[in-house]
């Protein structure tokens, strides 16, 4: 095991034991407010899963809570279930309604999924308010029988303590193992830097779901825990205030570590505690320690401890042995054909034809404004087509989202090179690589696409890479997943003549195994030498084509480009 | 010989850590035209920007008719009579030509009015499209709009990134009419530019940028357009 | 109540105007800086306290002439209230939204609902918790139409909202303040570039928006008992109504709110209130169904 991961061990082990033992040496009294504390702190742990890592404002998580109460208590008080049958169907029947509303509301935007989880929350309030036959309305839930494990009742505070921060611990435990390895690495590159990771094929939707119906169960058992400890269940469980609470906390404790979710509840718990003396007004004091938190403490409180918390490994690996790449290339032609595509008044595209077969370099010049990027972006999915198709081989990719056409072979840079700062360069590298691949493969995968990009110092961390060096890695980023066509988006931008004959080498030697390159460029210098075909477009359109040295002498491009009339 | 209108003394700008101008220094005279050439991330524009105080720079001052303006804000500096037209136009796309060029007056309604009257009257393009959103515009009517928006105020100085950009040959003619309109009321034009022919052809003087520091400085009349994209385009 | 279908239909428009105010609030806010003011609601439920206790604190308007004293101070209390509520709105925009202006936007929903916590608590230190009910805007009483009885309560309230609405889609249409709001929410660098101050602008938008809030619980407090959690309600509902009338959309997010108080007080009529809110909600998640957003167009939207 890495040292960084025994001292992670090391300080989660404390911080789970610590308030424990504080708590039973305290008495009856803190020792409910602390099981309350590592009640919240479950629901929070399944809330940074959805909007602390994923970086979804979910605003259900205080349903499901309630959700979780509700079935036990109803499963308790009318079939005499008991744990473990009721505790795991308060996983299960959140997770399944988180289940099926997700699969609608998951793909909306970020707003209007917070409105929908909202609005889903607010149904939820209403049902737990006036059913009444089901779930007792206004007055609640009584008798809710408490926790029995193999036959003995567990009412006593110290043993509902211990019970609760043991569920608490299987709980950190299980979020290390949704989130670890390069799992965590693509939710990372997927929160920071969106566009990058779409284009690497990750699809937001599917991790969106995942995560959400595991922060549901999370929360549910969070609620169920609540059921058995207070022994009734009222509609208050279901109100926002629930929700409110949660994320302070996420908020307070920090959103990223599973160590925020233990300090943000346990400080929250005992907020109104100290400051009793205010009696109702506490509140007050709490929306001010939030404001100061969310100001001067982005990270949280577990931010401020973030260097004794490994998050980043740095080991250079060892490079390939063998040259016979762990994601093999597949061949394939890239056309696009009548690519149409307007912005209010302006043509940005004008019915634009491109074909680009294996092991070929295909120039794209052009003054700014003519079109280029929006070519990219249009080929890549990033913006909508409004007319024109897009094949790669024999699969059309017209229709197709973003994530797919990465993963069918179509990659791009970005001629800003998007970075997620909170990962190593390798670990950018691996969260592009394809799911299905090993540890092992994954790893000299990524070394591979790493030295073929030319990036030889992967140890060094994201922030102090230099520009030509943060372009060799989007360059890498963008090898991961094999590629069959990769577009480049102005590479050479900003880089010095020796830098710029490395790039050529190193995109040359791309070349080799048949992948082919859509390369977009100003510095001509760079490109005509390097092309074996060059495109030129003006105002949307084609205006020349033909091998490099004709392209440069054609009056039209000339003109378009130089701003010359044709002679 | 007069005071310059502008001068940029020994400008360095590092924004966001990338080293984009090397101790870069600049004069415009009053009423003088002055075409900067140079590729993408030459800094042509990140020169733009730091005179109208939207960059700050690492090193160097930027001194308007003599003063100092690096405690002033870009408001400030749109007050002291710099008239910016970016580079992609940046217009508000949901006001009207009407409201862009209203929004940024200042001065009594009658005046503004009369203002507006006199801009659609040098700007054809825009004439009749006084109630049209800017975002329905074409290419070469959102620029001249956006040109148009710089000189409400009758500022001393325009500064004009990549004009032509994307506009047809014909739009460019007449963008470049405009431009020398500018210049005949003594009004300082900096004008960044990709396009060397048109830029060329309006400008008095030129300066070629690379990467950051100048490769050529002089009339513009002295240097061809071939002699300037050769330099631009290449190593530096 | 028994009430007719003209009645309810002008219950309905007065519950929507209110409901439209807290909506403009919410959009002008979200054009301005892109964040969604999820405290803002707090507006709602402070004029709730403050109004009676103005009603009660201030001197009549017996002054004016001896006609004067049948009408309450409602007509007073109106603008004095969006006074008030226009400087909490530089509170928020200075304690929640300028320190966070360079943080993603739900750091400053998050602050946004912090301040609205100190704010709404605060007021319940200063009132005591008890929310009481307001005094009309003009008269009490009713107004015969022929027929049918119409409240003259209502009635002020959808000419009062209707004048705040109408004044506020002026104000940004055809005033230079109000072309500048429009300019900053949409390139607020290039608004300084010629001469705008984007920071007083957005601080004015916040007080704008607060300030029609307030209006919105003046409004609503000769009728309706809100206790402090209901500001939430208040909320959701804005929420809906900008989101279903097209996000940003001032007009679209006003004439959604109207539709919204129309459906809730005919559904409560007929079927019940619970069921106005789950047929609310469940309608609204339909809507949501329906669009095709995702991912994607959010990020172009960033990048040019």
């Amino acid at each position: 095991m890495k040292a960084g991961s025994l001292r992670n061990v090391g300080i989660m082990a404390a911080l789970l034991i610590a308030p424990v033992a504080f708590a039973l040496s305290a008495g009856g009294y803190e020792q409910r407010i602390m099981t309350l504390a590592g009640i919240y702190a479950i629901a929070v742990l399944g809330y940074q899963l959805i909007f602390g890592r994923l970086g979804a404002l979910s605003l259900a998580q205080g349903s499901f809570f309630g959700i979780g109460a509700y079935t036990t208590g109803l499963l308790g008080i009318h079939l005499d279930w008991a744990f473990p049958a009721s505790f795991l169907a308060s996983l299960i029947i959140p997770a399944a309604i988180a289940c099926i509303i997700a699969i609608p509301v998951l793909r909306l935007e970020s707003h209007y999924f917070a409105l929908a989880t909202l609005g889903i929350s607010q149904i939820a309030l209403l049902v737990g308010v006036n059913w009444t036959e089901g779930t007792g309305g206004a007055n609640g839930l009584y008798g809710v029988p408490p926790l029995r494990i193999l036959g003995t009742a567990l009412d006593s505070s110290e043993a509902m303590l211990v019970v609760v921060w043991c569920v608490l611990a299987s709980a950190v435990l299980a979020f290390s193992c949704l989130v670890k390895g390069r799992a965590a690495h693509r939710l990372t590159l997927l929160r920071e830097a969106p566009e990058a990771a779409v284009t690497a094929g990750i699809d937001i939707g599917a991790r969106r779901l995942s995560l959400f119906v595991a922060s549901a169960a999370f929360g549910g058992a969070a609620g169920a825990l609540q059921a058995h400890s207070i022994g009734v269940v009222s509609p208050a469980v279901l109100e926002f205030q629930v929700m409110v609470s949660i994320l302070a906390m996420t908020v307070i404790g920090g959103r990223g570590h599973p160590a925020g979710a233990i300090l943000g509840a346990v400080l929250l718990v005992h907020l109104p505690e100290w400051f009793r003396f205010l009696e109702a007004h506490y509140l007050v004091a709490y929306g001010a320690a939030l404001l100061v938190a969310v100001i001067i403490m982005p990270e949280g409180l577990a931010g401020l401890f973030r260097r004794w918390l490994v998050t980043q490994e740095r080991w250079a690996p060892e490079p390939p042995r063998t040259s016979k790449p762990e994601v093999p290339t597949t061949l394939a032609v890239l056309h696009l054909v009548g690519l149409c595509k307007r912005y209010g008044g302006v043509v940005a595209l004008d019915n634009v034809s491109i074909t680009v077969v294996p092991g070929e370099i295909l120039g794209l010049i052009g003054p700014n404004g003519s079109g280029k990027s929006t070519l990219i972006n249009v080929a890549s999915g990033l913006q909508t087509l409004d007319a024109g198709e897009i094949r790669l081989g024999n699969l059309d990719l017209t229709g197709m989202p973003a994530h797919g056409r990465a993963r069918v072979g179509l990659s791009r840079t970005f001629q800003t090179p998007v970075q997620a700062l909170g990962l190593s360069p390798l670990e950018s590298v691996l969260a592009a690589c394809p799911a299905g691949l090993d540890e092992r493969r994954a790893e000299r995968h990524a070394a591979a696409c790493l030295s073929a990009a030319g990036l030889t110092a992967p140890a060094v961390p994201t922030t102090s890479l230099s520009p030509a060096e943060a372009r060799r890695l989007d360059l890498a980023r963008a090898l991961a997943s094999g590629p069959a066509v990769l577009l480049l988006d102005e590479p050479a931008a900003g880089l010095t003549p020796a830098e710029r004959d490395d790039l050529a080498c190193c995109l040359k030697h791309l070349t080799d195994s048949g992948l082919g390159l859509l390369l977009v460029d100003h510095t001509m210098d760079f490109l005509l030498p390097l092309a074996d075909r060059v495109i030129c477009l003006a105002t949307g359109s084609v205006v020349a084509e033909g091998p490099p040295s004709m392209v440069a002498r054609d009056p039209a491009a000339i003109a378009a480009y130089f701003g010359e009339p044709p002679p | 010989m007069s005071a310059p209108l502008l001068s940029i003394e020994a400008l360095t700008l590092n924004p966001g850590g990338n080293p984009i101008l090397h101790g870069l220094s600049v004069t415009l005279k009053v009423g003088g035209s002055l075409a900067i050439l140079g590729a993408n991330g030459a800094g042509k524009s990140s020169l733009l920007r730091a005179v109208m105080g939207l960059e700050q720079p690492e090193a160097g001052r930027v001194l308007l008719d003599g003063q100092d303006l690096v405690t002033t804000r870009a408001r400030d500096r749109a007050a002291l009579g710099i008239g910016f037209c970016p580079e992609g136009r940046r217009l508000f796309p949901g006001l009207t030509v009407e409201e862009t060029l209203a929004v940024g007056f200042v001065g009594p309604t009658r005046q503004r009015r009369m203002r507006i009257d006199e801009m659609l009257d040098m700007f054809p393009a825009l004439a009749g499209k006084r109630r049209d959103r800017a975002w329905s515009l074409s290419g070469g009517q959102q620029q001249m709009l956006a040109i148009a928006r710089a000189i409400m105020n009758q500022p001393r100085l325009v500064l004009l990134d990549e004009p032509t950009l994307g506009l047809a040959p014909m739009i460019i003619d007449e963008v470049l009419d405009i431009i020398r309109t500018i210049t005949a009321t003594g009004t300082g034009v900096l004008l960044a530019e990709q396009n060397v022919g048109p830029a060329l052809r309006v400008a008095e003087d030129v300066i070629v940028l690379v990467r950051g520091s100048s490769v050529h400085t002089g009339p513009a009349r002295a240097l061809s357009p071939s002699q300037a994209a050769k330099l631009m385009l290449s190593s530096g | 109540m028994g009430a007719s279908i003209p009645q309810l239909l002008v219950n309905g428009v007065a519950l929507g105007a209110a409901y439209a105010l807290i909506a403009l609030g919410f959009v002008l806010v979200i054009n301005a800086v892109g964040v969604v003011m999820a405290g803002g609601f707090v507006a709602v439920t402070i004029t709730e306290y403050l109004t009676p206790w103005a009603n009660d604190n201030l001197p009549d308007l017996a002054f004016i002439g001896p006609r004067a004293s049948a009408v309450g101070l409602g007509l007073v209390i109106l603008p004095l209230t969006m006074v008030v509520m226009a400087v909490l709105g530089l509170l928020f925009s200075a304690l929640a939204y300028a320190p966070l202006r360079h943080r993603p936007p739900v750091s400053v929903f998050i602050s946004t609902i912090a301040v609205g916590l100190i704010l709404q608590h605060g007021a319940n230190a200063v009132f005591g918790p008890e929310p009481r009910v307001g005094p009309p805007l003009v008269v009490d009483g009713n107004f015969a139409l022929g027929p049918i009885t119409l409240s003259i309560q209502q009635l002020s309230v959808i000419f009062a909202a209707g004048c705040l609405i109408t004044g506020t889609g002026l104000l940004l249409s055809r005033s230079q303040l109000g072309r500048q709001l429009r300019a900053v929410a949409q390139d607020p660098e290039m608004a300084e570039a010629i001469g705008i101050s984007a920071g007083h602008c957005i601080a004015i938008t916040f007080a704008l928006a607060v300030a029609l809030a307030g209006s919105a619980g003046m409004l609503l407090s000769n009728q309706f008992f809100v206790a402090p959690s209901d500001g939430g309600l208040f909320m959701l509902k804005a929420y809906i109504a900008v989101t279903v009338g097209g996000w940003g959309r001032l007009d679209g997010a006003a004439f959604a709110a109207l539709l919204i108080g129309v459906f809730e007080v005919m559904m409560a009529a007929f079927v019940s209130y619970v069921m106005a809110e789950a047929l609310l909600y469940a309608g609204v998640l339909l809507v949501l169904l329906v669009r095709p957003s995702g991912l994607l167009r959010e990020t172009i939207q960033r990048r040019t």
